[in-house]
């Protein structure tokens, strides 16, 4: 009589799929996915995709206006601008992803511990993290950039680390309000572990703000990445880097536009893409909630 | 018959930046084997509290629970993790009492697997599929979400849930509160045929007097903390014998055309159980209240065979 | 003699949302006399709230619409005025009571100002006579005057709800529609209310909505009867005959579903199954799935409304031919 026929699926594909219709009818998001995903291409297939390799200097072109052969035009060694570029956008898509993944995954365990036990261990946490806070992003990737010393790496974990309060208080916020749920009680009732109910039961509810919050804080960070080249304290020449190609090209604005403009339409353009489709995957995640 | 649960003199308060609340003040009463105590009251009357106390999901302040003969009152840790299985509970929103991201299955399956009750899949499938069978929920609605689905689908997914250790004792704290009549009246058949079968004791706390008679084989009403009055079902209905007990049966509106001769309005409103007066805490609401009252805390006692009382004219109020 | 205060007429209001069409509620009529209290009595995603929002015309559009119907109030179409009368309308001539006591009040306003500013916002009346009103209005539903400056979450449910039902009255209304007035409530402070509600009712000689989906509520507080399921009205009528002369079988499983204190019953009689997807209504009659006696032919076609008495009427098959019967 009972047939075991239970077959187990196994995520939530019909919320999924859900998500993801919601997602395709909204046209910004679609611009700011079909960028990304132009970035992303292009960053992988770099050497393919740009026609120059982007350290190769050529004294007797230098700044050379856009034009058929350079359609970026070419800097003050005369490498290709818009094959830097390209080549940039590895760099600044690599810190973006990275650094977001190492405030992610700080910041969710400081505001998963903060919030489930709250009281003394909630006080300790959340005034450090008030501390960061109060330190403008900028100035702390920026002393945590100059503490560890120049290079890409050290960029990502200054960025990384300046982000993580911003995370803490979304996933504390999320926290508090769920573990007042009883389903969280229920949990206990069977005999669930604390540590089973943070990461089975309130975790998982969490996910949408913290998806929406990563998706809005890689434009952040590949800006403050920019930021920490355009100073000097991130990414050494000569790897390519929006930001130090804007730092590079300052002097020239009023004779060489192009040496500065186009990275830093670069920049505009990746976070515009990134704000769009954060926008739209936070008004697709939410629908699902006011059921 | 064998007493299952016993709760002497239990109290919970909680500290709260007014005062301390006094949400349970010292209840005692015993529950035997198979059978049910209904736990009837308003809110802020401590019996949510009580069941939750009761089941350990928030510690005790004072007072003692006995579990077949055991004192559990202050176990924890790996005591605590044997005991749970054998007394589990019911909750009263089947909206907010499951995980909105795990579906059927694994909800009904995770108290096997915490527990270790099962050795491998098939068995947790095995045993899953004839839970969900117990409880009336079609093997199709496996993978269904609980967004998927209504009230009182959900709510079987929280007694399957709470069936899935074998527990002696339940604690159904307003089950069928939030669902819509004809369905409650589905899940109360449930219960009861659930009972009968496999032998359960249940705590049924609710709000709603005409369930409560319906489930139950003796009544406790509460006010504030405290017991007022402690029957057999059958008997609150026939004879009540304290003011607010009165007043509450009378309240409920009856199905009826003229079922309502005339109204038994309580004046005033309910008090808030933090920091308490002294005295009787109905008194700022009884009709009867006198002097005594705001000075001296009725004892809750014996007024006739299997009837307790907690009021200072008991006697005179009811001419016995 | 019984005047008609509102007419619902063959009402019909979707929803549409994600693609679906969601039939909320289908061809509704019901009439309201000047005041009568009225109870519509459904379960969960029977209509009810939707019939109500309707007679404001406060249906959200998207995603809902009226789709047919008309809904006559004092002799005006209500669904044909401009926004600006429809303003003048509500909260003066018509006042609604949502379910919810807790969250209905402005927790950032004092009572006594939530109070007037609806005296104010339909008798042009002055700050200072708004107050004096409002004060008046407070003691009318049994707070003290004083309490005028504080604010909501100072009060309790109970009174939060009287607070509710004073802003309600303040223009004294011709119709009060309540949306489960009480269903949040204590049952000793359900009492409390009912009777303030009924007394105000024959003072101010307010008509009542009352919608809820409990029987005892409304055998308390009105006269007359809708009973409502998946979006239609399967039996309208008198309250003694609605309850002593039960029509409809989904009528009769409501009245073996709930349990009651004055018989021994062992086991009730829950209606099987439930209510149907309002997006995927069936062909036929709505409750054939669930009804103890359907026939073949309740599964074809839609019931048609038969007229027991001039009073009570009830839509379904096993009475055609019994018109008049009663």
């Amino acid at each position: 009589m009972s047939e075991n026929v239970i077959k187990i699926k196994h995520r939530n594909a019909s919320m999924l799929r859900g998500v993801l219709i919601r997602l395709l009818r909204n046209k910004a998001a679609i611009i700011g996915l079909v960028i990304i995903l132009v970035l992303i291409f292009s960053a992988i297939f770099a050497e393919v995709v740009s026609p120059y390799a982007y350290d190769e200097q050529n004294l007797r072109d230098r700044f050379l206006a856009p034009s058929t052969a350079h359609i970026f035009g070419t800097d003050s060694y005369g490498r290709d601008i818009f094959s830097r570029i390209v080549f940039g956008s590895r760099t600044s898509l690599m810190v973006g992803a990275i650094a977001v993944t190492i405030s992610s995954i700080i910041g969710t365990f400081l505001g998963a511990i903060s919030g489930y036990y709250g009281n003394r261990v909630d006080n300790i946490i959340m005034r450090f993290i008030d501390v960061m806070l109060a330190i403008p992003n900028i100035l702390l990737a920026i002393s945590i950039a100059a503490t560890l010393g120049p290079g890409i790496v050290n960029v990502m974990i200054a960025v990384g680390i300046s982000s993580v309060p911003g995370y803490a208080r979304l996933v504390r916020a999320s926290v508090m309000s769920i573990r007042e749920q009883e389903f969280i009680e229920a949990a206990r009732s069977i005999g669930a572990s604390d540590f089973r109910i943070i990461m089975r039961h309130i975790l998982p509810n969490c996910f949408a703000p913290i998806i929406v919050q990563a998706t809005m804080s890689v434009a952040i960070a590949i800006l403050s990445a920019a930021a920490l080249s355009f100073l000097g304290l991130g990414v050494q020449p000569p790897t390519p880097e929006w930001g130090s190609m804007l730092s590079d090209g300052r002097s020239y604005i009023r004779d060489y536009w192009w040496v500065v403009t186009f990275p830093g339409l670069a920049i505009m353009a990746t976070v515009f893409a990134f704000n769009l489709f954060g926008d739209g995957l936070r008004d697709a995640l939410d629908p699902r909630l006011k059921q | 018959m064998k007493t299952l649960l016993e709760v002497q003199n239990l109290k919970k308060h909680f500290k709260t930046p007014k005062g301390m609340l006094h949400a349970v003040d010292g209840v005692s009463f015993k529950i035997n084997e198979r059978q049910t105590l209904g736990v009837v009251g308003e809110s802020g009357c401590g019996k949510s509290t009580l069941g939750r106390t009761i089941v350990h999901l928030t510690p005790r302040t004072s007072g003692k629970i006995i579990f077949d003969g055991q004192d559990i009152s202050k176990v924890d840790g790996g005591a605590l993790k044997k005991l749970r299985p054998q007394m589990q509970m019911i909750f009263q929103d089947p909206y907010a009492s499951l995980n909105p991201r795990m579906s059927v299955f694994q909800t009904i399956s995770e108290p096997l697997i915490i527990n270790q009750r099962v050795d491998n899949k098939q068995e947790l499938i095995k045993k899953v599929t004839r839970l969900m069978e117990t409880v009336g929920l079609s093997h199709k609605l496996a993978n269904a979400y609980p967004h998927e689905l209504d009230g009182g689908r959900r709510q079987r997914i929280g007694v399957a849930r709470a069936l899935a250790l074998n527990p002696r004792f339940i604690v159904c704290d307003e089950p069928v509160s939030a669902l819509d009549v004809s369905i409650q009246a589905q899940i109360l058949n449930l219960m009861q045929d659930l009972q009968e079968e496999l032998g359960l004791t249940y705590l049924f706390i609710t709000h709603d007097l005409s369930v409560v008679k319906h489930i139950s084989d003796h009544i406790l009403v509460m006010y504030m903390g405290k017991m007022v009055e402690y029957t057999s079902a059958k008997n609150v209905f026939k004879n009540r014998y304290h003011p607010y007990t009165k007043a509450l049966l009378a309240a409920v509106p009856i199905p009826k055309v003229g079922g309502k001769k005339e109204r038994v309005i309580l004046k005033g409103e309910i008090t808030s159980p933090v920091n308490p007066k002294p005295g009787c805490r109905f008194a700022s609401r009884c009709a009867y209240a006198t002097d005594i009252c705001l000075i001296e805390e009725p004892k809750f006692e014996v007024v006739q065979a299997d009837h307790f009382v907690a009021c200072h004219h008991v006697k005179t109020i009811n001419a016995l | 003699m019984r005047e008609k205060l509102l007419e619902i007429k063959n009402l019909s209001v979707i929803y549409s949302t994600e693609g679906k069409i969601v039939e909320a509620v289908n061809h509704i009529s019901l009439d309201l006399y000047k005041g009568e209290a009225i109870g519509l009595i459904g379960e969960t995603g029977a209509g009810k709230t939707t019939t109500a929002l309707s007679v404001l015309n406060l249906i959200p559009n998207p995603p809902g619409k009226i789709i047919s119907g008309e809904i006559l109030f004092e002799g005006e179409n209500i669904l044909e005025m401009d926004h600006k009368n429809l303003r003048k309308m509500r909260g003066n001539k018509i006042s609604m009571i949502f379910q919810d006591p807790m969250t209905a009040l402005n927790p950032v306003m004092t009572v006594g100002d939530q109070i007037a500013e609806v005296v104010r916002l339909h008798d042009k009346a002055s700050r200072k006579d708004a107050f004096i009103k409002a004060q008046q209005m407070l003691e009318t539903v049994g707070i003290p005057g004083n309490r005028m400056h504080d604010y909501p979450h100072q009060f309790s449910g109970g009174m939060k709800q009287r607070v509710v039902i004073a802003i309600s009255l303040a223009c004294n209304p011709a119709l009060l529609i309540a949306d489960e007035p009480t269903t949040a409530l204590d049952v000793t402070i359900q009492e409390q209310v009912l009777e303030l509600m009924e007394t105000l009712q024959k003072d101010f000689n307010t008509s009542l909505l009352l919608i809820t989906h409990d029987l005892g509520v409304v055998a308390e507080v009105c006269k007359r009867v809708a009973i409502m399921y998946a979006g239609e009205i399967v039996e309208q009528g008198t309250l003694e005959q609605v309850y002593n002369h039960t029509a409809h079988p989904y009528t009769v499983g409501l009245f073996n579903s709930i349990p009651n204190f004055h018989e021994d019953v062992r086991r009730l009689k829950p209606i099987v199954g439930q209510m149907p997807d309002p997006a995927a209504l069936p062909k036929g009659c709505h409750f054939a799935a669930r009804c103890p006696d359907v026939m073949d032919k309740c599964l074809e076609k839609s019931p048609p409304i038969i007229n027991l008495n001039d009073e009570h009427t009830v839509k379904c098959y096993k009475y055609v031919g019994q018109e008049g019967a009663e």
